[in-house]
């Protein structure tokens, strides 16, 4: 059988690279009955239409960014909350928390998870170095979700809507000075040509997740099922492996391309932190009975 | 079935369906559909409907209809009549006269613009009607338009850059800076051809300026060039300047045409709603053959027949020169039947790994893909450029095509000059990074 | 009735136009927000739907006009006869299509609004609103090529050849 499976992120993004590690095993553990091509990059499906294409069965599987799922339903949205896990095992160990949420409401919509691949944590660029947040006050930082939105509120600075591609052009016209986001995407973008300094402040680790249509699962026998949830178990463990490293390097490159990389002040934690707190409460104030449970479950 | 017969079969359905007189757009989406069915795909409601909605909706795409309207509301203007009167006393005297017109407003107005569809529509809609009125051969106020109206990819800000920069992973801005000398080039190239033409073809100018024009008449003339000059510089100004973005430029061309219309007397009522019906026909037109495109382009995806195609390429072990060649061919060929970024999209997994295996520079192979992406937009039957000047001339698509031909044939000259000559495109990136 | 139909053709391409003022002043309010630091949140988002409301939504208009561009180079050889039979032939295969698109825009609409979908920028929109546009759209352009079938079936010129007729003549 011949399954289609899309995913957002080019060829060089790590959990495309799992994405293609996780069907070449399929395919030669089930001896090429089931044959899976990952069309990377949104050749196949745009991005924001993957979610909507895998639940009603036009594609069989998917990848998507968690985070563009937080309209959905609040649950989704333990994943981008700054400061609440910022090291791997804590990201870790607040998805153990969250799955049972998470795949309770996939289930809902016809969609089986299969296995999550985290990205590097997210921190500061910024046009000047940020020692305290008063460094940062007045500055426009870029925001395209509420939450970040949000966040560039509390750190004093105006929030500042930006797509992806325009956003060399928006720091060397100066239509924003600071933003947060992954060190990947920076090498990506080759960030070291229109911004200077990378503060590794850690504000969130989000993930891509990975799901399967359920009918399209049940229609398979027993072992093929089994083939397909080993595959992922292995495409979950390589991810947390892996991403590590994919972080260090990361930042190495933006060391070597003379960006001036630095650990966050003892000052500026302090203040980010409580900035953390303060977006916690509010993610609780949503849905205080689900997101109550997840945050018992992963501060135990 | 064997994907070798079911391209040709679905090429010669699109022929036959063309040449019987279907409209474009459903010609694509019959295709697309029948495409899906071929590759035992059965859902080909849903995967219209999901693939339009997302086509319909791309945030790249919105400043479309802006800039068409921004052509439709200068054409009502005295703005176009008022660019040749300013630069007649100018081009008067060079072979070619004021088809040269086209060629510089395109190149200037792609610096605004990021797509060739829109700079094709807005400077065509003010230069074709004041070219013909003046006499000018129809055939080469066309083919100039055609063929430097594709500048608006190559030209920064560019969608296709943008599509290329995300998924190869090179730097949007260096893109940018490096399309800049290889556009020059083509406006060179353009220009220069068309002198030669006009030396050759005297009588198919119209016969204007037998004497020598004073300096005081040229100066005289670039003042009426200042509203343009102005709302050109408005444009560009706010992009620089960190006001907006190039998409939202379009919004800023659109209200400054229409505050230069109200200045000069020829905005009411009637010109304005004339205006943006005007547009509305063009936008809905294109906006429908891009879905129709797109959809094309997710039953390829699934058939997987222009990966195919890559994939047989990189089989051939091929030295890099003969690694150009054949790309240029294989672009040039589904250019004919798929939208040029669509099959950037669809190959571009494919055909990276092995441009790195060949030592290829990716950022000189992305203003490669920018140029063969060009001459897409110029072949028929699925060249958006020729759309457009058909609906703005009413002349047939092979008409329009024919006489893009030469500047068809001078895009790939520029890709060889860049391929002889990698330096062109290298050149302003590594001034960059000395910074 | 015919007057009716006018006007239905019109009002089609006043939405459309309407839709392409709207991305404008969608996109002058973005500026202006980033210059006075205030947010216009979703602007993108509302912004996309305009477009695919002012695509859709002018289908119609733009069909009765000869908007919709085609190849004419063979079939403007054909002697009247023949010439008919193909406008007529052409016509019942496009209005197959387009019921077959009008059913599939429809269903999406009614899945966006059973499945609850909503769109992921900063407002959740509810995506059968914008998207009924979409429909709407496709169902108009459907009746204005039944309409154009019924034409020629009484033995008239469509609307859309006139025009492209038009065209030709003057550009000779
Ligand atoms: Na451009
Ligand atoms: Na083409």
């Amino acid at each position: 059988e011949k399954w289609h499976m899309p995913t957002p992120y080019g060829d060089g993004n790590l959990p495309t690279q799992i994405a293609y590690t996780f069907a070449q095993e399929i395919k030669e553990n089930t001896k090429g009955e089931l044959d899976i091509t990952v069309h990377s990059g949104g050749s196949l499906v745009k991005h924001t239409e993957i979610p909507r294409s895998v639940k009603t069965g036009q594609v069989q599987m998917g990848e998507v960014f968690l985070g563009i799922l937080g309209n959905e339903n609040p649950v989704y949205k333990h994943d981008n909350i700054p400061f609440l896990a910022t090291s791997f095992e804590d990201a870790k160990k607040l998805w153990e928390a969250a799955k049972p949420a998470v795949s309770k409401q996939l289930d809902k919509d016809g969609m089986m998870l299969l296995y999550a691949v985290a990205w590097p944590a997210q921190s500061l660029y910024s046009k000047d170095p940020v020692n305290s947040l008063a460094d940062l006050k007045g500055q426009k930082m870029r925001a395209y979700s509420p939450s970040t939105s949000r966040l560039a509120d509390l750190m004093g600075t105006t929030p500042t809507t930006i797509q992806v591609p325009d956003i060399p052009q928006a720091f060397s016209t100066g239509i924003i000075q600071a933003m947060i986001t992954s060190p990947s995407t920076g090498v990506d973008s080759q960030a070291w040509d229109y911004v200077n300094n990378y503060t590794d402040v850690k504000a969130w680790i989000p993930k891509n997740i990975i799901v399967v249509n359920k009918r399209a699962f049940r229609r398979l026998d027993k072992a093929t099922q089994q083939v397909i949830l080993d595959a992922a178990k292995h495409a979950e463990a390589a991810g947390w492996t892996k991403v590590a490293a994919r972080a260090a390097k990361d930042k190495a490159t933006l060391i070597e391309n003379g960006m001036v990389v630095s650990e966050p002040s003892p000052q500026l934690l302090k203040e980010l932190q409580a900035i953390g707190k303060t977006m916690t409460e509010e993610w609780k104030a949503e849905a205080p009975k689900e997101v109550g449970e997840i945050l018992t479950r992963y501060q135990n | 079935m064997d994907m070798m017969w079911i391209s040709i079969l679905l090429a010669f359905a699109m022929l036959a369906l063309l040449s019987l007189g279907v409209w474009v757009s459903f010609t694509l989406i019959a295709i697309g559909g029948l495409g899906l069915i071929l590759s035992e795909n059965y859902q080909v409601d849903l995967l219209f409907a999901t693939s339009s909605w997302g086509a319909s909706t791309a945030w790249s795409l919105t400043a479309l209809p802006l800039f068409i309207w921004m052509g439709e509301v200068l054409f009502r203007t005295r703005l176009s009549e008022d660019l040749f009167k300013g630069l007649s006393p100018w081009l008067g005297g060079v072979p070619g006269k004021l088809l040269h017109v086209n060629i510089l407003s395109c190149g200037i107005f792609a610096a605004v613009s990021g797509s060739s569809a829109a700079t094709a529509a807005t400077i065509g809609r003010m230069t074709l009607p004041e070219l013909r009125k003046q006499g000018y051969s129809d055939r080469m106020a066309i083919g100039t338009l055609a063929g430097s109206g594709t500048l608006g990819l190559l030209i920064p800000p560019s969608i296709i850059l943008i599509v290329y920069g995300v998924a190869a992973e090179v730097s949007i801005a260096r893109l940018f800076i490096a399309g800049a000398l290889p556009g020059l080039l083509l406006v060179c190239l353009f220009m220069g051809f068309t002198m030669i033409w006009g030396y050759l073809h005297k009588d198919e100018l119209p016969n204007t300026t037998g004497h020598e024009i004073s300096w005081s008449a040229r100066i005289k003339g670039l003042r009426k060039l200042l509203p343009v000059v102005g709302l050109i510089g408005f444009v560009l100004g706010s992009i620089y300047g960190g006001i907006t973005t190039p998409t939202e430029a379009a919004a800023i061309g659109v209200t400054g045409a229409l505050i230069l219309a109200a200045c000069t007397g020829s905005l009411s009522r009637h010109s304005f709603m004339d205006s943006l019906l005007g547009a509305v026909k063009s936008s809905c037109m294109i906006g429908f053959i891009l879905v129709g495109a797109h959809f094309l382009t997710l039953a390829m995806g699934f058939l997987g027949i222009p990966k195919a195609l890559a994939l047989w390429i990189s089989g051939m072990s091929l030295s890099p020169m003969e690694l150009i060649l054949y790309l240029t061919v294989l672009f040039v060929v589904l250019g004919c039947f798929l939208d040029g970024i669509s099959v950037v999209v669809l190959t571009v997994a494919v055909i990276l790994p092995m441009v790195q295996a060949a030592n290829i520079d990716l950022l000189w192979f992305g203003i490669f893909i920018v140029l063969v992406v060009e001459m897409s937009q110029i072949t028929p039957p699925v060249g958006f450029n020729l759309f457009v000047i058909q609906s703005l001339t009413g002349k047939n698509i092979l008409y329009v095509a024919k006489a893009a031909l030469p500047f068809f044939l001078l895009i790939g000259v520029a890709i060889l000059l860049i391929s002889v000559f990698p330096e062109i495109v290298t050149y302003l990136p590594t001034t960059m990074s000395q910074k | 009735m015919s007057q009716l139909k006018e006007k239905l053709y019109l009002c089609s391409g006043l939405l459309s136009g309407l839709c392409i003022v709207v991305i404008t002043l969608l996109l002058l309010a973005q500026i202006v927000g980033r210059l006075c630091g205030f947010i216009v949140p979703s602007a993108e988002d509302f912004a996309g739907y305009a477009l695919a409301a002012s695509t859709f939504l002018g289908l119609a208009y733009t069909f009765r006009e000869g908007g919709h561009i085609r190849v004419t180079l063979l079939i403007e050889r054909f002697s009247p006869l023949p010439r008919k039979i193909q406008e007529g032939t052409i016509l019942v295969l496009s209005f197959c299509l387009l019921c077959y698109l009008s059913y599939a825009c429809s269903y999406m609409v009614y899945e966006s609004y059973i499945y609850d979908e909503v769109s992921y920028g900063y407002i959740p929109v509810p995506l059968w609103i914008p998207q009924t546009t979409v429909a709407i759209g496709v169902v108009a352009l459907n009746l204005a090529i039944l309409d154009a079938l019924i034409m020629v079936l009484r033995g008239k010129q469509p609307t859309y050849s006139e025009q492209e007729d038009s065209l030709s003549l003057e550009e000779i």
